[in-house]
């Protein structure tokens, strides 16, 4: 071991040579255990760095095995982290309890344990290159952090810090280094990224003796922790770009200004201070030149304001921390008025780079004006949270699913943040633009310091702008009017939306206080204070105007108007809570009462609803989401008395007619029924059901099911006409009717315009299914068949075609699989079965000869950029045809709403898609005796969509003719809170078992088998009774 | 509030701060602030008083400083002090309803200190540990990845 005590650092020569015999020297280490000691100090890092020296003790091999405590090793989703060098193994989610292990697999044997290791495409990998999240990486600046001990000043010599900084400083003028770094291209990683060089110049041209350098180390942007990464990790490196900045602008005194919040980070600090002083790298006459420099470390108070240079300065003044106006800049008058430089940590951390490669080696990376990598700090609903550093010019979708590895539990990407409370949320259209300072500016954030939260489809976009406003709001310092006083009446308008309770105006007038408070504000934190805000509402304007017209937030989070978030996400608004409860205490009959209050089809939904209510579910925060459509079902079929009537049957002449038969006319029905009204509806087809009768097949829904359902319907005095086409809705009216509905649906499969699309063997899709549930179905005995499409059309034709003999069938569809809008489940199904999917493929044409289908020509396609829903477009790569033979095909790419009846002179306005348009409270079109709703209204959707919308109608149409237009009462049957402890116990989500393949290929049975009694009450008890919580 | 109707404290832990730093001037306040409060908890009136005498930096301009920074409180702390992280990453993974129920299990707001002393909860901007989230301090501990019903459990082990 070399002693360092005593060692003074006289001339580059001496730097040097340490540096040599510190890499040269000769130990007999076998192996390095890196552990994380700061961030992973949180999740018991100490107790296994603790039990790894205990052991290597009892073995005698403390001196073959050094045990490291590093900074931030980067793989934060996985804390507890290690590596262990030199066999290069990653190991997260490490116990005490593996060490042993971990001793005599891998640092005796030299071999992973792939029950530690990442796991990566379903794989283990525990080798540090090959983890994607390093992989993916260009971590120059983060080099050292996770691999030296922070608080040992020999690691980082080793590692050839502060030899750069001497040799600068012996060997270059000041104006050599300043122009080195304005030639590198590097710009201010703090936020706004000016250019660090001419910050110095600046600094070094203006007048005075006296000068000083302040490393901005206040780093308040929520969601951003790089710059405490370094601190903690390689503080070294940070003195040293500090002690070439102030060379360079010729400061003699130096701060860094770090928040109280980060003790490890001022421990670290002030430990490497300690030690640069003491080997003369700090202090008088620095490495025996003349030049002398020494650092204090000050702690910031919690003022997020002083971030801000200005303010900064004022802090360090021992005033309050308010920002003052510039110019002055701080170059020309800073601390105590003379010129000074303020850099952030990671700017400092990119100098010895640049000195050391050069500027023209430096500029090699990163874009047209923003060169090098930038750290980001990657949080919020992304599978690897940590740092992530990238050269600039990265593109979103490699920073969050390259090396973020995607959004957890399969949930949808919404936005991400970038730039904290200054910057705004970047959609999923922008996933593929690459970063830098300008481009990112142009879509409406900022780099900021490189905070990145990751938003999936359980965020709410008016709730983080009222995040974000709140905290600019109580951080104002309160000095200029428009920062203090405009986020004031900003945010009193989003607390308002977010209760349900502004004015559509509102949202112009927000806008325009954001442009003034924008304009007005004297300091950056004002300046960009309504970002969040007007990128928000650039991007997701709809969700601001559901919340004030709607009154709905779809992510289901704001309080005042979600009382839980399973009911809220519901369309139809199903008291869902309660009659779980109901259900977990055996009362079937009551639960489906519940349900029956705001949706009648509690056997359909039980089956094929798309359940938004379990994305939203609380549960699944801790483990997984209840399976409430499993549940639903449950009650349907196990409740003694199915057929019990809600109310008695309606009798009097009916005043409303309803045409189409679907989920949305017969809830229309249903529910003017429930409020005492009755009603005709006309059916064009022979049976009623609409889409759920001749859409979806019946091995997920059977015929008998939904016959029973319509039944009970039709029951409470519902009459029903089928074979009753109507033409125009006016007839209707002249009939006498009062009210009309129309829910004629979206019944015509969209035509795909391709070469070959007349010949016979091409049927739609719809044509297919309906046929098949009319009993004219297609003999596919022996049939190759394509479909044409990736939504539940195509799955459940392709599905259908399977049980209807045929020998081959293809799903061709032009994304990949995750695109796909079918059911996830239902994918499965059809794989299962023998169904083959073939995705990236293109139709182009249809071949035949004779009038008849011989194959499907399609050419392959890669993804390209995100388009406008954040969907990658596929596109066509050239010479790639290839065809499918076949005899049948099946285009299902989507439906038209079906409007015929809307249509006559003076009739309801339509909208450019060709739906009815209808004001979406009230379901009233432009005529104001006729309302509509489901698919003609919104194009093809779900059926609690569909339900949701004959309800909303039914209310209206009661209102019309006179009545209150009061659904029944649906709360308050169960408040019994549940055992905090048999939540604990609760049983994984229960999975619904599914008939075998075989018997699926048989015939039409349905696949999805239900559950017991004993599985559903295990499955009900999981419900936490979020509704409860704030009673 | 005023600074001067406190009964005085000794003075030896102020000496002792005051004498740590040399030459103390007005730019010097912030940092003595912190000293003072690791001292004695908190911020005293009567100290501050006493600091203005002996260091001539005015008694307004100590009260400025001491009421803008957050982490400067002019009354006694509880014994142990929660930092519950409000930032973003803490808030879109449901961090207030950590924040609800740490307010619910010790039946106090954020900013306020429980009549026994034994904890003071306040909440932060951010604690930079964004991949806990959502996360806490006690003191000088972080715990992360909190769910409501972990929070009692943690506080127990402080009483």
């Amino acid at each position: 071991m070399i002693q360092m005590s005593g060692i003074k650092i006289e001339s580059l020569r001496d730097i040097e040579q340490l540096q040599q015999q510190l890499a040269g020297e000769k130990s007999d280490c076998i192996a390095r255990v890196l552990i994380c000691m700061t961030g992973c100090r949180a999740l018991g890092a100490q107790a296994i760095s603790a039990r790894f020296r205990e052991r290597l003790r009892g073995l005698g091999l403390e001196k073959q095995v050094v045990v490291v405590e590093t900074g931030c090793i980067g793989m934060c989703a996985r804390a507890p982290v290690m590596l262990i060098e030199p066999y290069e193994y990653l190991y997260g989610g490490v116990t005490p309890e593996d060490v042993d292990e971990i001793i005599t697999e891998t640092i005796q044997r030299g071999k992973p344990m792939e029950r530690l290791a990442v796991i990566q495409d379903g794989k283990p990998v525990a080798r540090f290159g090959e983890i994607d999240f390093y992989s993916k990486q260009k971590r120059l600046v983060l080099e050292n952090c996770g691999r030296i001990d922070p608080k040992c000043i020999e690691d980082a010599v080793e590692r050839c810090t502060y030899v750069t900084a001497i040799k600068a400083l012996t060997q270059k003028t000041p104006q050599q280094i300043i122009d080195e770094v304005t030639e590198s291209g590097l710009r201010g990683r703090g936020g706004a990224g000016f250019p660090t060089g001419v910050k110095w110049n600046a600094c070094r041209k203006s007048p005075g003796d006296e000068k000083y350098l302040i490393c901005n180390a206040d780093e308040g942007d929520p969601g951003a922790f790089m710059d405490r990464a370094l601190l903690e990790g390689d503080p070294h490196r940070i003195i040293e770009g500090m002690i070439i900045a102030a060379y360079a602008i010729g400061a003699n005194q130096g701060f860094i200004y770090v928040r109280a919040e980060y003790p490890i980070a001022v421990e670290h600090v002030n430990i490497a201070l300690e030690q640069a002083r003491a080997l003369g790298l700090l202090g008088p006459n620095i490495a025996g030149s003349d030049f002398s420099f020494d650092i204090e470390v000050r702690m910031g108070a919690g003022a997020f304001v002083c971030g801000e240079e200005t303010a900064l300065i004022a802090s360090l003044e021992g005033r309050r921390g308010m920002p003052k106006p510039r110019p002055p800049f701080p170059v020309q008058q800073g601390y105590l008025g003379k010129p000074t430089v303020i850099n952030n940590v990671e700017t400092f951390a990119n100098v010895p780079l640049i000195i050391r490669n050069g500027a023209k080696s430096y500029s090699k990376i990163g874009t047209e004006k923003s060169k090098g990598t930038k750290i980001f700090a990657l949080a919020g609903k992304v599978n690897n949270t940590g740092l992530a550093e990238v050269p600039m010019g990265a593109t979103l979708r490699e920073i969050i699913f390259g090396i973020g590895g995607g959004i957890p539990k399969g949930r949808k990407f919404k936005a991400a943040q970038l730039g904290g409370p200054s910057g705004g949320c970047i959609p999923a259209a922008y996933l593929d633009s690459e970063i830098d300072y300008d481009s990112i500016q142009e879509i409406g954030a900022i780099m900021g310091s490189g905070g990145l939260i990751i938003m999936d489809e359980n965020t709410c976009m008016v709730d983080v702008a009222k995040y974000f406003l709140e905290f600019v709001q109580s951080e104002s310092c309160g000095k200029c009017t428009p920062c203090r006083a405009g986020t004031r009446k900003m945010l009193a308008i989003l607390d308002r939306i977010s209760r349900g309770n502004a004015d559509i105006a509102e949202l112009d007038e927000l806008e325009r206080l954001g442009q003034h408070v924008k304009e007005g504000s004297l300091c950056g934190l004002g300046q960009t204070a309504p970002n969040p805000v007007l990128s928000t509402l650039r991007y997701f304007r709809q969700e601001y105007e559901e919340h004030i017209v709607l009154k709905t937030c779809r992510a289901s989070v704001c309080e005042g108007l979600v009382r839980v978030p399973c009911q809220h996400s519901c369309p139809a608004g199903v008291n869902v809570p309660e009659y779980l409860a109901l259900a977990a205490e055996g009362r079937l009959n009551e639960a489906a009462e519940i349900i029956r209050r705001r949706n009648p089809f509690v056997s359909v939904c039980g089956r094929v609803c798309d359940h938004p209510c379990e994305r939203h579910c609380r549960r699944a925060e801790i483990d997984q989401p209840l399976a409430i459509r499993t549940l639903k079902r449950y009650i349907a079929d196990y409740m003694p008395d199915y057929d019990r009537l809600m109310v008695r049957p309606v009798s009097q002449e009916a005043e409303t007619a309803i045409i189409g038969s679907g989920p949305a006319g017969l809830s229309c029905a249903y529910f003017l029924a429930l409020m005492g009204r009755s009603s005709v509806i006309f059916e064009g087809q022979p049976i009623p059901g609409g889409m759920l009768a001749l859409g979806i097949p019946e091995f997920r829904l059977p015929k008998q099911v939904l016959e029973k359902e319509i039944d009970f319907i039709l029951s409470h005095g519902v009459e029903l006409r089928v074979n009753s086409r109507i033409e125009n809705a006016q007839e209707l009216m002249k009939q006498g009717f009062k009210a009309i509905f129309i829910g004629t649906g979206a019944q015509q499969g969209k035509k795909i315009d391709i070469e070959g699309i007349e010949q016979d063997g091409v049927v739609d899709s719809l044509e297919f299914l309906r046929d098949r549930a009319l009993g004219k179905g297609m003999d596919c005995h022996g049939k190759a068949m394509v479909v044409l499409g990736g939504g539940n059309a195509a799955v459940d034709a392709a599905r259908s075609a399977i049980r209807l003999g045929a020998e081959e069938v293809t799903i061709l569809y032009r994304r990949t699989r995750e695109e796909m809008p079918a059911y996830e489940e239902e994918i499965e199904g059809a794989i299962s079965e023998g169904v083959e999917l073939v995705t990236l493929g293109i139709p182009k044409s249809i071949v035949g000869s004779k009038n008849a289908v011989t194959g499907v020509e399609y050419v392959r396609a890669e993804l390209g950029k995100a388009e406008a829903d954040g969907r990658r477009r596929p596109i066509p790569i050239e010479g790639s045809e290839t065809t499918i033979a076949c005899d049948l095909v099946i285009p299902a790419i989507g439906q038209t709403p079906s409007v015929e009846p809307a249509r006559f002179e003076n009739g309801p306005e339509l909208t450019k898609w060709g739906t009815i348009k209808v004001d979406p409270v009230t379901m009233s079109t432009s005529v104001i005796e006729i309302f509509a709703g489901g698919d003609c209204v919104t194009g093809p959707a779900s059926v609690i969509d569909a339900i949701a919308a004959g309800q909303k109608a039914a209310v209206s149409i009661d209102r019309l003719l006179g009545g209150s237009g009061e659904l029944p009462q649906d709360t308050g049957f169960s408040c019994v809170r549940p055992d905090k402890e048999m939540l604990e116990q609760a049983p994984p989500r229960l999975e619904e078992e599914v008939i075998p393949v075989e018997q699926c290929k048989r015939g039409f049975a349905e696949v999805v088998l239900g559950i017991d009694r004993e599985q559903a009450l295990a499955e009900a008890g999981r419900c936490l009774r979020c509704d409860l919580e704030n009673q | 509030m005023g600074l001067t109707k406190e009964a005085s404290l000794d003075t030896e832990r102020l000496n002792q701060v005051l004498e740590s730093i040399p030459g103390i001037s007005a730019t010097d306040l912030v940092p003595v602030l912190q000293k003072i409060q690791e001292a004695y908890g908190y911020l005293p009136a009567s100290v501050l008083m006493n600091v203005s005498n002996r260091t001539g930096i005015p008694a307004s301009r100590i009260y400025g400083v001491a009421t803008f920074y957050e982490q400067f409180h002019l009354q006694p702390h509880g014994r142990h002090t929660i930092r519950c992280c409000r930032g973003t990453a803490c808030h879109v993974k449901g961090g207030r309803h950590v924040i609800k129920a740490v307010s619910q299990t010790l039946g106090i707001k954020p900013g306020q200190t429980t009549e026994d002393m034994q904890f003071t909860f306040e909440t932060v901007a951010c604690l930079g540990t964004c991949f806990l989230a959502p996360a806490m301090m006690i003191n000088n501990d972080y715990y992360g990845h909190l769910t409501t019903r972990k929070i009692k459990s943690i506080l127990e082990t402080y009483t």
